[in-house]
This record gives structure tokens, C-alpha cells and sequence, in this order.
């Protein structure tokens, strides 16, 4: 088949029959998706709870009250959906490295990054946007904004751009697997940063900051996006520049993932 | 004369396992230095994250706490859960899974013995390496914020029954998988649970007077706020400290005691595949 033939519509129609497969077989452990969907809810909470506690000691944290750290959570929550849904995949990639079982992704005529990242879909992600879904509404009431096209266009545009962060971010580590053993503390490393991006970047000092914006950009995973709901008076530039550097930094870690597919040889077996 | 020499006997095996343990957490791994860095990052944001929050507050101390202070309790907190961190409930919910368990409870050594000891050698080296120098850099960083005199004996005393509870309650929990097919959704409540009611992530002093006596009166405080209330509060007497370690004392023996015969009766329905 050609290169050119292969559309979206093709890659959308493998997508559906990919994930209906997957779907199919997690159903056999039912116990298992309950439960995982309720432990998700738990660690949800338990960071709600924390800012709760926090906001019974002090007033607010650098002029960021209870209710703007709360949205900046729940749209963090949004945000870390699509990695948890869609790339969870990149969570098994070093085993089937060192397995071998990497090579049939190599002999199908479908891009391999895309066939390898849609043989998972995890459910449990599902559990998680709900939370965050409800978290957003209940602060966007008590801050009281607008509900215009033009916030809630935005929110969406906001929250996919910065899910490409998180979702770079995976990448990035999970191919690390290409070259390295024991890639999956360096997933473990990586995939903590979905907990520090809830926390306003200026809290940090200038040094910092550039670090969390420009290096490890945990400021696009919620802090810059939000700016234009929560604080429209002080936009940053880098809140228009989130769905740019998101796309960007996304093919970038496409790239280092395919550079690193490409030079693997098998376990020669 | 031969009770003795049972003893000492079993004392051998644990031993050995300890040993074997040391052997297998000094190996240096790519794990090991990125959870250096990734604890070095974790402190970084806890330091500018509380550095914000008391900038904020219009006193310097907060409900006893100053900010040296919260900071010490949440740098020690985090370097002592590398040493508390363990992966029993991996152990188990998958030996259960792929049946391996099997092959252990066929040995003529108890199960539970057999996994404390042969994860303390990995606890050991990791408060070795990580905890004692955190430590000491703390100290000395802060010029001495907390003191060296009895309370570090009693310090020895609680982490030592902080590591038995951690366990038994990881053990009880890993205990749990066998019926519900789900490893990584019963472990990561755990998780959330202990980190949270413990005063790891937040220190206890920080929760509304109700959420502190309902947390006062779980063992999960038993684990780190215990032993860090014993190193850096000021003012503590004798008494203090052995009404504190009677507490976890008991919250020992309770989980012990608790995570045995739940284990006991899950074997009793444990069916596994043959093959």
C-alpha cells in the first residue's frame, strides 16, 4: 500500500478496531477495571483533600486562592487524561523490548509508533476525567466565570494542548527503553511531574521557572493554559504559545521515539 | 537446650536472607539514581511550594510548625519512605496470579518471615545510603534544628516498628489481591491512604483538630509521623517517648496479628491452577 493512501480515516478505522479488541479483553477482568477506577478516584481525592487541609492553616498560597487552585487541579486532571487513556501502552514498551516481542510492530505496513500506542486503551484514565470535569465546574462556580464560546473554546484548545506535554513526556522516557535498562524508573521519574503541575509556576524563583517552563515544562500542563480563564488580567505569551510548543514538543519525542524503534535489532530470536 | 538451639537456628535463616537482600539492593542500578534525582526534584518543589505558603501566612509560626520545621519533617518524611517503600503487595498479588507463590509455601519457612527478611536487606542499604546522609544534611544545613541526645535512640526504636507496621500492613494488603484480581488498584490506595493519613505528604500538625483525632486513633500515623515527632519535637519527657512507642507497640502487634490470620484463612480457600 502506498504511503499517501494511508489517511486519517484509515488510521481512524484501524484506531476503532485496534481498541475494540482491547476492550473486549479487559472485559474478562471486570473486578479488576472497578477496582483500578476506584484506587484512580482515590489518589484524586486524596489531592483534593490535601489542598483542603493546606487552605484550613493559610489564606491563600502567593495571591492563589482555594477555588483558583482547585481549577488549576482539576484542568491538570484533564489534562493528564489522554497519556493515561491513549499512551499507556508506552508503560509496556521495555519489557517488550527485552522480550523480543517488539519485532511484529516492525513488520506491519501501519506507522509503528501509532500501531504500538493503540493496542492499549485504559480505562481507568475514564475515571480520572470525570473528577476532573467535576473539579473544573465546581471551581469555575465559585470563581464565578464567564461562560462564554470563547472560555469554554479555549478550555478544550487549552487542556489538549497541554495533555501533548505529559504525553511528550512519556514518550521521551518510554523510548529511553531503546537504549537503556530499567527505562521504567525513569517512566516512574517522569510520570511524578503529572503531581507538580497543579502548583502555580511563580511560586517557584526565577531559575526554576525557566527550568519548569522550558526544560521540564510542567507550566504548560496547567499553570499557563489557565491563565487565560482564571487570571485574563496577567496572560503570559506563553499562554498562546501553549498549543504551539505542545505540538512541537509532541513531534520531537515522535522523532527520538522512531529514531530509537529504528535501531533496534531484535533479541535475536 | 534445643529450644536454644531453634532459635538460633531460625536466626540463621533470617540471616542468610538478610544478607542475600543487602547483596541485591547494593547492586547500582539506573532505578536507583533516578530516584536520587527524582527525590532531589520532589524537594526542590516541596521547598518553593511551603516557601509560598508561609509567605503567605502573616505569622511565621503555623500551628506550631515555622518553616524550617515543616521543612525538616517533609525532607526526612520523604528520604524515610525510600527505606519504607517495598513492593510486598507486587510480590504476592502476582505470585498469586502466576500461581509461583506456590513454590514458597511448599518451603519449610513461613511466607510472611520469609518476605520481611528478605526485603529488610533492601531497607537496610537504602537507609544507608539515602536516609543517613539526608539526614546529617539537614542537621547540619540548618544548624542543628533538632537535637542529638536521647531522642535519637528512641528515633531507632520507633523506625524500626514504623518498617514492622509498614510491612504487615503491605503484607495484609498484598494479602487482599488474592481475591480481587486487581494488584496496581488495591496498591495504589494503599498508597494514597498511607501517604496521606501518616502526615507524609502533609505534616499532622496541619489537619483540622476532627481529621487529627480520627487520624490519632489509626495506625498509619504509627508509620512516619510517629518516629519524626520523636526526632524533632522539642520538649518531649521519658514519658512522652514510651507512651508513643507503646502506641505503635501495639499497633504492631495488632497488624501482625491481623495480617497472620487473614493470610491463614486465605490459604485455606487458595486455589490455584494446576499445570
Amino acid at each position: 500500500m502506498d504511503q499517501e493512501k494511508k489517511t486519517l480515516g484509515f488510521y481512524a478505522h484501524i484506531y476503532k478496531m485496534i481498541l475494540l479488541q482491547d476492550l473486549k479483553s479487559k472485559m474478562s477482568y471486570r473486578a479488576d477495571f472497578i477496582i483500578s477506577t476506584i484506587g484512580m478516584l482515590f489518589t484524586n481525592i486524596s489531592g483534593f483533600v490535601a489542598f483542603w487541609i493546606l487552605f484550613q492553616s493559610f489564606p491563600d498560597i502567593k495571591g492563589w486562592n482555594y477555588y483558583e487552585m482547585l481549577f488549576l487541579y482539576g484542568f491538570s486532571m484533564l489534562a493528564m487524561t489522554p497519556v493515561q487513556c491513549f499512551f499507556d501502552n508506552n508503560w509496556n514498551l521495555s519489557r517488550a523490548l527485552r522480550t523480543g516481542d517488539f519485532i511484529k510492530y516492525c513488520f506491519r505496513p501501519v506507522n509503528l509508533f501509532f500501531y504500538f500506542i493503540s493496542e492499549v486503551f485504559d480505562v481507568k484514565g475514564l475515571g480520572q476525567f470525570a473528577f476532573g470535569i467535576g473539579t473544573v465546574i465546581y471551581a469555575w462556580n465559585k470563581l464565578a466565570l464567564p461562560l462564554t464560546f470563547a472560555n469554554i473554546a479555549w478550555l478544550i484548545i487549552g487542556v489538549l494542548s497541554a495533555s501533548l506535554f505529559m504525553i511528550a513526556l512519556m514518550n521521551f522516557a518510554a523510548a529511553t527503553g531503546f537504549w537503556l535498562i530499567g527505562a521504567t524508573s525513569v517512566m516512574i521519574f517522569m510520570f511524578k511531574f503529572k503531581d507538580y503541575a497543579r502548583y502555580p509556576v511563580t511560586i517557584f524563583n526565577r531559575a526554576f521557572q525557566f527550568v519548569f517552563t522550558f526544560l521540564i515544562p510542567i507550566g504548560f500542563m496547567a499553570y499557563y493554559p489557565s491563565l487565560y480563564l482564571i487570571r485574563p488580567e496577567h496572560l503570559s505569551v506563553l499562554t498562546y504559545l501553549t498549543p504551539f510548543f505542545g505540538v512541537l514538543f509532541f513531534y520531537l519525542s515522535y522523532r527520538f521515539w522512531m529514531r530509537g524503534a529504528k535501531q533496534y535489532t531484535g533479541t535475536g530470536s | 537446650m534445643s529450644a536454644v538451639h531453634g532459635i538460633l537456628s531460625r536466626m540463621k535463616q533470617d540471616l542468610a536472607l538478610v544478607r542475600g537482600s543487602i547483596m541485591e539492593g547494593l547492586v547500582f542500578r539506573t532505578s536507583t539514581f533516578a530516584s536520587i534525582i527524582g527525590n532531589l526534584i520532589y524537594l526542590v518543589i516541596i521547598y518553593f511550594l511551603w516557601k509560598a505558603i508561609y509567605d503567605s501566612s502573616p505569622t511565621d509560626t503555623v500551628n506550631g510548625m515555622t518553616f524550617y520545621d515543616a521543612m525538616v519533617y517533609l525532607v526526612l518524611a520523604s528520604a524515610m519512605f525510600n527505606f519504607l517503600n517495598n513492593f510486598v503487595v507486587w510480590d504476592l498479588g502476582r505470585g498469586y496470579q502466576s500461581g509461583e507463590i506456590v513454590e514458597f509455601l511448599v518451603k519449610p519457612i513461613d511466607y510472611q518471615r520469609y518476605l520481611f527478611w528478605g526485603t529488610s536487606g533492601n531497607s537496610i542499604v537504602t537507609f544507608l545510603i539515602t536516609f543517613l546522609p539526608t539526614f546529617f544534611a539537614v542537621y547540619f544545613i540548618t544548624h542543628g534544628s533538632f537535637s542529638l541526645g536521647i531522642n535519637l535512640v528512641f528515633f531507632a526504636v520507633s523506625v524500626v516498628l514504623a518498617v514492622a507496621i509498614n510491612f504487615c500492613m503491605d503484607f495484609f494488603v498484598g494479602t487482599i489481591c488474592f481475591y480481587t484480581q486487581s494488584i496496581w488498584g488495591v496498591n495504589i490506595m494503599k498508597e494514597v491512604v498511607i501517604s496521606l493519613l501518616s502526615g507524609a505528604t502533609i505534616p499532622l500538625a496541619f489537619f483540622p483538630e476532627q481529621l487529627r483525632k480520627i487520624v490519632d486513633f489509626l495506625p498509619f500515623q504509627a508509620i512516619y509521623h510517629t518516629p519524626l515527632h520523636l526526632l524533632t519535637g522539642e520538649g518531649l519527657v521519658i514519658s512522652d517517648y514510651m507512651k508513643a512507642i507503646g502506641v505503635q507497640l501495639l499497633w504492631a502487634f495488632v497488624m501482625l496479628f491481623i495480617s497472620k490470620a487473614f493470610w491463614k484463612r486465605s490459604l485455606k480457600a487458595l486455589t490455584i491452577n494446576g499445570g
